[in-house]
C-alpha cells in the first residue's frame, strides 16, 4: 500500500530548505511587480518613520536649543521642520494603506491559483488515492494549509524584508550619531533575538497541546450531542458531563501554561527595552557632559531605541507563521507531486453509442499489497441481456464494477468493451457510456434537477418523461419547489429510497449503453426495491445491465447468473441450470442470498 | 434549521451569568487589578526621571553619579514593573480562563438535561458554535478585553493628568487628534468584525464544498463532473478574495489611522511646543517628557475603540448563552418516581395516541390504538409511517398531552422522566457510538458493569467473537483512529449495550436491519431468551423477524392499518403480504 506520507502531527517546516522556498518563490512570479510595489511603499515607509525622529531632533537642537538664531528666524525655521513633519506624517499613512491592501491582494490571489489548481489536481486523481486519504486531510491541504501560506505572504514576507530594513536603518543612524553608543545598543541585537527564539519555540509548543486539547473538546461534544438520546435513555448524563469536565480542566490546565510563558516573556522584553534606556542615560549622559553627543541626539537615541524592540518582539511571531507555513507547502507540494493518473492507450476510441459486450480476460486485481481481490477474471456478459453477479461478503463484486468504469485498472489482464480495451476510451467518454449506481448514494447539495443532469444538457421534458416511468414524479409533486428543490445540508432532508430514486433517474437521464447497478441492501424499504424491476421494464429491456444482486427475486429475472467466491466466477448459467448444479448458488438461494449484508 | 429563538435573553439576564463568578474570584481579581494599576503607575514615573536627567544635562548640573543613580532608578523599576505585570497576566488572563471553563461546563450539563423538542430548534452545529466562538468572545472580553480598559482608562488619565501638569494649551492641542482615533477605530473594528466574519463564513463554504466533492469523488468522477465542480470551487474561492480585501482595506485604514492621529498631535505639540520653549521659556526637559506622555497617549486611545468592539461583541455572545441557558426541557416531570406495573395491565398502551412533531404540519402519528404486553411485539410500514416516531414518544423523548399512553397502567405524564427512561432499553438504526474502547461502549449501558456481565451481553449480540478476534480485543478504539466497523457490528455493539442495561422494556427501532440471516437469528434467540418475561418491541423491515413476534401493528402514513401475527397479516393480501412475497419470492 502506498504511503502518501502525510504526517500532520509534530511536522515542522525546516526554514532552510531552499528546494521548499524555490519552489515557494515560483508560485509568486507572476506577481513580481506587485513585489517590488510593495517592497518601495516599505522603503517609504521606513525611511519616514525612521525620519520623524530625526525631524524632531532638528528641531530641538537646531531652533528649541540653538541659541545665536534670533526667535523669528528659529520660530521661521520650526514651522519649516514642522512642515516637513507633516509631509512625513501623510507618507507613513498613504503607504501604511496601500502596502496593505497590495500585500492582501497578492497572497489572496496566490492562494486562490494555488487552491484551483490543487483542486484541479486532486480531483484528476486515480479513485485509489482517495481510499488510501482520509477526505479531511485533503480538505485540509485545500483549506487551512493554504490559509497557512497566505498569512506567510501577507503578513511575513514583505513585513520581515521591512523590519530588517528598519533594524539596519535605526543602527545606522545610531552609529552616525556616536558610535560607541552605538556598538553598545548593537548588543541588543543577538540578545532578544534569542529570548525571541527560545519564547517562539515554547510557544509554538504550548499553543499545539492547546489546539489538540481544544480539538478533543470539540468533538467530544460533538458526539455528546449528536448521540444525546443514548445518554440520556441510558441515565448516563453524569458520566458524560464528568468525562467533559475533565476534559475541560486539560484546556485550562494548558492554556494556563501559555498564560505563565506569554507573562515570563512580555515583561522580560520590556525589561531589556528599559535597560536599553538606563544605558543610554546613563552612559549617553555622560557622552553629553564629555560633548561627543548633543542633547538632541540623545533624545534621538532614545526614541530610536523604542523603534528598535518592536520589530524584535513581533519577529517571534513571525517565525512561527513562516514555519508553520513551510509545513503546509511542503504538504501540498506533496499531493502536487502525486501522479497517480489514469492513462488513456492510443488509438483513442470514442463511439457515440455502444452494444455493450463485455469481456474480462484473465483479469487480476489487488488493492495495494493486500490479497489479490480478483484473480485470473474471465468472462463475457452478453449485450443487451440482464446478468446479475452473486456471491458472498468479500467475493469482489463492487471491486469487479469499479473497474467497469474505470475507477481502477487490472494488475494484469485486460477488459472489452464492445471488442475495444477499456483503456482507450477517454475517461469522460466511457463514464458516459457506462452508467453506475452505487450502493451509497451521493448527492449534491444542490437542486434536483442538478442532481439529475449532473451538469450534462438534459431537457425538463426528458426528466419529465423519466420521473414519470420510475416514480420519482410523485416525490416531486412532495417537494416545495419541484425540480428545483434544493436537497441535502441546508436543503429539504431526503429519505435513504428517495436519494436512491434521484440517483437512478440521474444514471438513466445518461442513457448509458451498459448499466451497472449495486443493489442496495437493508436501507430501503420494500417500495424501493422496485425501482430496478421497473426500469429494465421501461426501456432497458434492449441494454445490457449488470445488476449486483442481493435478492432472489432479482437474480431470478435475470437472463444469465454469474457466481463469485474469492475473487474468481465459479458457476454462471440460468437460475433453473444453477440450482439443479446444486452448487454455491444453490447454498446463497437457500441462505436467501442475503450473506453479505455487512 | 435556524437557532434564532423568539425570546433571546436581555444583557442583565446575560451578565447574571458573570456575577457568581466574579463573586468568587474577588480577590483574584482584586489583586490582578492592583498589579496592573501598580504597572501604570511605575510606567508614568519613567518619562519625570528622564525629564530630570535631560534637565539636568540642559543646564549642565547633571555629573556621571547623578546619571547613574537615575539610570540605576529606571532599571529598578524596570524590574518591579515586569514582577507586577506578570503578577497580573496570571491572575487575570487566568481568571478568563477559568471563567470560560466554568461557563463552558455550564453550558454542557444544561445541554445534557435538554430534550428532542430542543435539539430540533437548536442545530449541532449552531451548538457548536456556541461552545466555541460565543465561549471565546466572553473569555476576550473579560480577559484582555478588562485589562485593556483598565490600563486605557489609567494610562490616559495619567498621561493627560501629566500633560496638564507641564502646560494646558498644549495638552488640548495635543488631544485634538485622539477622540477622532478613538471614534474611527471604534467603527472600523466594529465593521472589521462584521466583514471578518463573512471571511469565515465563505471560507466554512469553501471547505464545506471541498469536502463535498471529495466525499463523492466516484460520484463526480463517475459523471465526470470535474470541470463543473472546478468552476464552482474557484467562484466560491474567487469571493472568498473579494470578502478577504474589504477586511484589508479596512484593516489598511485602521493600523495606519492610529498612527497617523499619533503623529498628528506629535506635530502640533513640535510646532507650538517648540514655538513655547523659544519664547515662553519652557523648558526642553518639559517638552522632551511632553512628547514621551504623548506617545503613552496613542495605546490607550487605540484601545478604547478595540475594548468597545470587544465588549460589545462579548454582551453579544454572552447573551446568546443566555439565552441557551434559558431554554428549559418541554417534558415536563411527574410526581411519580417508581413505576409499578399493575397485574394485568399491559407494559405499554396507546389510546388514541396522536402527534405532531414540534413545527410540523401534519400528524407524524394519527390515532394510535393498540396494547403491548410481554413478549416481542413487531411494527411494520414503509419508511416515514411513524414506526421511529412512536418508538420516540414511548421512550419518553417528546412530549405528549395525558390520556394517549400508559406505562404499566399508568399515564406516562404521571412519572418522572427519569424513572421512565430507567424502563428502557434501546437499539437504533443508525447507532451511536462514541469514539472510545469497544469495552466503554457496551458497558455505557450499565453503571458499574463488571468485565463478566461485559461479556456476556456482548456474546448475546453475537459480537464477542469478533472483539476478541480484534489485536486489541474490547480495548480497541471505535471510530476514524481506531478499528473500522460495519453497520451490523456497529447495530450488534449497540445491540449489546442494551442488552446489558437489562431493562424491563427493549426497544429495537431496526437496529438490526444490517445483520446478516443467521446472525439474525441468533440474536433474536437469545433476546427471546433473555426477555421471556418482559417486553421487546421490534420495528424492523425483515420478515424473518416479524415472524417470530407475538403480535405485529403495520402503519401506514401514521395509522395503524392492520394488526395480527404474522400468518394473519399476511392472509389479509394487503400491504403486508406485498412485503411478505417480495422477500421470499414467493412470486
Amino acid at each position: 500500500m502506498h504511503n502518501y506520507g502525510y504526517t500532520e502531527d509534530g511536522k515542522v517546516g525546516s526554514l532552510l530548505d531552499l528546494r521548499l522556498w524555490k519552489r515557494i518563490l515560483t508560485l509568486c512570479r507572476s506577481f513580481v511587480p506587485g513585489f517590488i510595489g510593495a517592497v518601495l511603499l516599505s522603503l517609504i515607509l521606513t525611511v519616514a518613520t525612521l525620519g520623524m525622529p530625526r525631524l524632531m531632533q532638528v528641531g530641538i537642537d537646531g531652533f528649541m536649543h540653538g541659541g545665536s538664531l534670533s526667535p523669528e528666524a528659529r520660530i521661521s525655521g520650526l514651522g519649516r521642520v514642522a512642515w516637513e513633519y507633516a509631509i512625513l506624517i501623510g507618507l507613513v499613512f498613504g503607504a501604511g494603506f496601500f502596502q496593505v491592501v497590495l500585500l492582501e491582494w497578492i497572497g489572496q490571489m496566490i492562494m486562490h491559483r494555488l487552491r484551483n489548481r490543487l483542486f484541479h489536481h486532486i480531483l484528476g486523481l486515480k479513485v485509489r488515492f482517495f481510499q488510501q486519504q482520509p477526505t479531511g486531510k485533503l480538505v485540509t491541504r485545500l483549506t487551512n494549509d493554504i490559509q497557512n501560506m497566505h498569512e506567510m505572504f501577507t503578513s511575513v514576507l514583505v513585513t520581515l524584508f521591512n523590519d530588517l530594513l528598519k533594524l539596519t536603518g535605526i543602527l545606522v543612524a545610531l552609529y552616525l550619531m556616536n558610535v560607541r553608543l552605538a556598538m553598545l545598543m548593537t548588543f541588543f541585537l543577538p540578545a532578544s533575538l534569542a529570548v525571541t527564539l527560545v519564547f517562539s519555540r515554547l510557544a509554538r509548543e504550548r499553543f499545539r497541546a492547546i489546539r489538540r486539547q481544544l480539538a478533543r473538546l470539540n468533538s467530544f461534544m460533538q458526539e455528546a450531542v449528536a448521540n444525546m438520546a443514548i445518554v440520556q435513555i441510558y441515565g448516563r448524563r453524569q458520566k458524560i458531563v464528568d468525562e467533559y469536565t475533565a476534559l475541560c480542566d486539560g484546556y485550562l490546565q494548558r492554556t494556563f501554561a501559555q498564560i505563565r510563558l506569554f507573562a515570563g516573556f512580555f515583561p522580560l522584553t520590556e525589561f531589556m527595552s528599559a535597560l536599553a534606556v538606563a544605558l543610554i542615560l546613563w552612559y549617553g549622559g555622560g557622552e553629553v557632559l564629555h560633548k561627543q553627543l548633543s542633547l538632541g541626539q540623545l533624545v534621538a537615541f532614545l526614541s530610536y531605541m523604542r523603534l528598535f524592540f518592536q520589530p524584535l518582539r513581533e519577529l517571534s511571531q513571525k517565525y512561527s507563521i513562516v514555519q508553520s507555513a513551510m509545513a503546509s507547502a511542503e504538504r501540498i507540494f506533496q499531493v502536487l507531486d502525486t501522479d497517480e493518473v489514469l492513462p488513456v492507450l492510443k488509438p483513442v476510441y470514442r463511439p457515440k453509442s455502444i452494444r455493450g459486450e463485455v469481456r474480462f480476460a484473465d483479469v487480476c486485481f489487488s488493492y495495494g499489497k493486500d490479497a489479490p481481490v480478483l484473480r485470473d477474471l474471465t468472462f463475457t456478459l452478453a449485450p443487451g441481456k440482464v446478468s446479475a453477479l452473486v456471491g458472498s461478503t468479500g467475493s469482489g463484486k463492487s471491486t469487479l464494477a469499479g473497474l467497469l468504469v474505470r475507477f481502477y485498472d487490472p494488475d494484469t489482464g485486460r477488459i472489452f468493451l464492445d471488442n475495444v480495451d477499456l483503456r482507450r476510451y477517454p475517461l469522460p467518454v466511457l463514464r458516459t457510456l457506462v452508467g453506475i449506481i452505487m450502493q451509497e448514494v451521493f448527492l449534491l447539495p444542490d437542486t434536483v434537477r442538478e442532481n439529475i443532469t449532473a451538469g450534462a444538457d438534459i431537457s425538463d421534458e426528458e426528466i419529465d418523461i423519466l420521473a414519470r416511468a420510475t416514480g420519482l414524479a410523485e416525490l416531486l409533486r412532495r417537494l416545495p419547489d419541484g425540480l428545483n428543490t434544493v436537497i441535502g445540508e441546508g436543503g429539504v432532508e431526503l429519505s435513504a429510497g428517495e436519494k436512491q430514486l434521484i440517483a437512478f433517474v440521474r444514471v438513466l437521464a445518461k442513457k448509458p449503453g451498459l448499466l451497472i447497478f449495486d443493489e442496495a441492501t437493508a436501507a430501503i424499504d420494500t417500495e424501493g426495491e422496485n425501482i430496478l424491476e421497473r426500469a429494465v421494464e421501461q426501456g432497458f429491456h434492449d441494454r445490457t445491465v449488470l445488476v449486483i444482486a442481493h435478492r432472489l427475486s432479482t437474480v431470478k429475472r435475470a437472463d444469465h447468473i454469474l457466481v463469485m467466491d474469492r475473487g474468481r466466477i465459479v458457476e454462471q448459467g440460468t437460475h433453473t441450470e444453477l440450482i439443479k448444479k446444486n452448487g454455491i448458488y444453490a447454498g446463497l438461494v437457500r441462505l436467501d442470498l442475503h450473506g453479505d449484508r455487512e | 434549521m435556524k437557532s434564532i429563538s423568539e425570546k433571546s435573553a436581555t444583557s442583565r439576564q446575560a451578565l447574571a451569568l458573570l456575577i457568581p463568578v466574579f463573586k468568587r474570584f474577588r480577590l483574584r481579581l482584586f489583586l490582578g487589578f492592583s498589579a496592573l494599576l501598580g504597572v501604570d503607575f511605575l510606567q508614568l514615573i519613567v518619562p519625570k526621571i528622564l525629564k530630570k536627567g535631560i534637565d539636568s544635562l540642559a543646564d549642565q548640573s547633571a555629573s556621571p553619579h547623578t546619571l547613574f543613580l537615575l539610570a540605576a532608578l529606571v532599571l529598578g523599576i524596570a524590574a518591579c514593573v515586569a514582577l507586577l505585570r506578570f503578577v497580573w497576566r496570571i491572575l487575570i488572563i487566568g481568571f478568563s480562563r477559568i471563567l470560560e471553563k466554568r461557563l463552558r461546563v455550564q453550558l454542557f450539563t444544561h445541554l445534557v438535561r435538554m430534550d428532542r423538542s430542543f435539539y430540533h430548534r437548536w442545530s449541532p452545529g449552531s451548538l457548536m458554535a456556541h461552545a466555541g466562538n460565543d465561549l471565546a468572545a466572553v473569555q476576550m472580553a473579560c480577559g484582555m478585553g478588562m485589562v485593556a480598559a483598565a490600563d486605557a482608562l489609567v494610562m490616559s488619565t495619567a498621561s493627560i493628568g501629566f500633560m496638564l501638569a507641564i502646560d494646558a494649551r498644549l495638552t488640548l492641542l495635543a488631544l485634538l487628534p485622539m477622540p477622532l482615533l478613538a471614534l474611527s477605530t471604534w467603527i472600523l473594528s466594529t465593521k472589521m468584525h462584521l466583514h471578518f466574519s463573512r471571511v469565515q463564513e465563505q471560507f466554512g463554504r469553501l471547505t464545506e464544498f471541498a469536502r463535498n466533492a471529495l466525499v463523492s469523488i466516484s460520484l463526480v468522477k463517475g459523471y465526470c463532473l470535474e470541470g463543473a465542480q472546478e468552476r464552482k470551487f474557484s467562484e466560491l474561492g474567487r469571493t472568498y478574495v473579494r470578502n478577504n480585501l474589504r477586511v484589508a482595506i479596512l484593516q489598511g485604514l485602521l493600523h495606519p489611522m492610529a498612527t497617523l492621529a499619533g503623529n498628528i498631535g506629535m506635530l502640533l505639540v513640535l510646532y507650538f511646543g517648540g514655538k513655547m520653549v523659544i519664547e515662553a521659556g519652557m523648558s526642553l526637559g518639559s517638552f522632551v517628557a511632553f512628547i514621551t506622555y504623548l506617545a503613552m497617549l496613542i495605546w490607550p486611545m487605540m484601545a478604547v475603540g478595540w475594548v468597545a468592539n470587544l465588549a460589545q461583541r462579548g454582551l453579544t455572545s454572552l447573551r446568546r448563552i443566555a439565552t441557551l441557558l434559558a431554554e428549559q426541557p418541554s417534558l415536563e416531570d411527574g410526581m411519580k418516581t417508581r413505576i409499578h406495573r399493575h397485574p394485568q395491565a399491559p407494559w405499554i398502551r396507546c389510546d388514541n395516541l396522536s402527534f405532531t412533531y414540534p413545527g410540523g404540519k401534519r400528524p407524524a402519528l394519527y390515532s394510535i390504538n393498540t396494547a403491548w404486553f410481554t413478549g416481542i411485539y413487531g411494527i411494520a410500514g414503509r419508511s416515514g409511517s411513524g414506526k421511529s416516531t412512536l418508538c420516540r414518544l414511548i421512550v419518553r423523548l417528546y412530549p405528549i398531552d395525558t390520556g394517549m399512553l400508559f406505562l404499566g397502567g399508568e399515564d406516562i405524564n404521571q412519572y418522572s422522566v427519569a424513572a421512565i427512561r430507567k424502563e428502557f432499553a434501546y437499539v437504533g438504526e443508525q447507532t451511536a457510538l462514541f469514539s472510545d474502547t469497544i469495552y466503554n461502549n457496551i458497558s455505557f449501558g450499565l453503571e458499574g458493569a463488571s468485565k463478566q456481565q461485559v461479556e456476556t451481553a456482548a456474546k448475546a449480540a453475537a459480537i464477542h467473537e469478533y472483539i476478541i478476534g480484534l489485536d486489541m480485543g474490547y480495548d480497541a478504539k471505535v471510530g476514524e483512529q481506531g478499528v473500522k466497523l460495519s453497520g451490523g457490528q456497529r447495530q450488534r455493539i449497540a445491540l449489546a449495550r442494551a442488552l446489558l442495561s437489562n431493562r424491563r422494556i427493549l426497544i429495537i427501532d431496526n437496529g438490526l436491519s444490517a445483520l446478516d440471516v443467521s446472525t439474525e437469528q441468533e440474536v433474536i434467540t437469545n433476546i427471546r431468551r433473555q426477555y421471556q418475561n418482559r417486553l421487546v418491541l421490534l420495528v424492523s423491515h425483515r420478515v424473518n423477524l416479524l415472524s417470530r413476534t407475538r403480535e405485529i401493528i403495520l402503519l401506514d402514513q401514521g395509522k395503524i392499518v392492520a394488526v395480527g401475527d404474522h400468518a394473519s397479516l399476511y392472509a389479509t393480501g394487503g400491504l403486508y403480504t406485498t412485503m411478505v412475497d417480495k422477500q421470499q419470492d414467493h412470486a
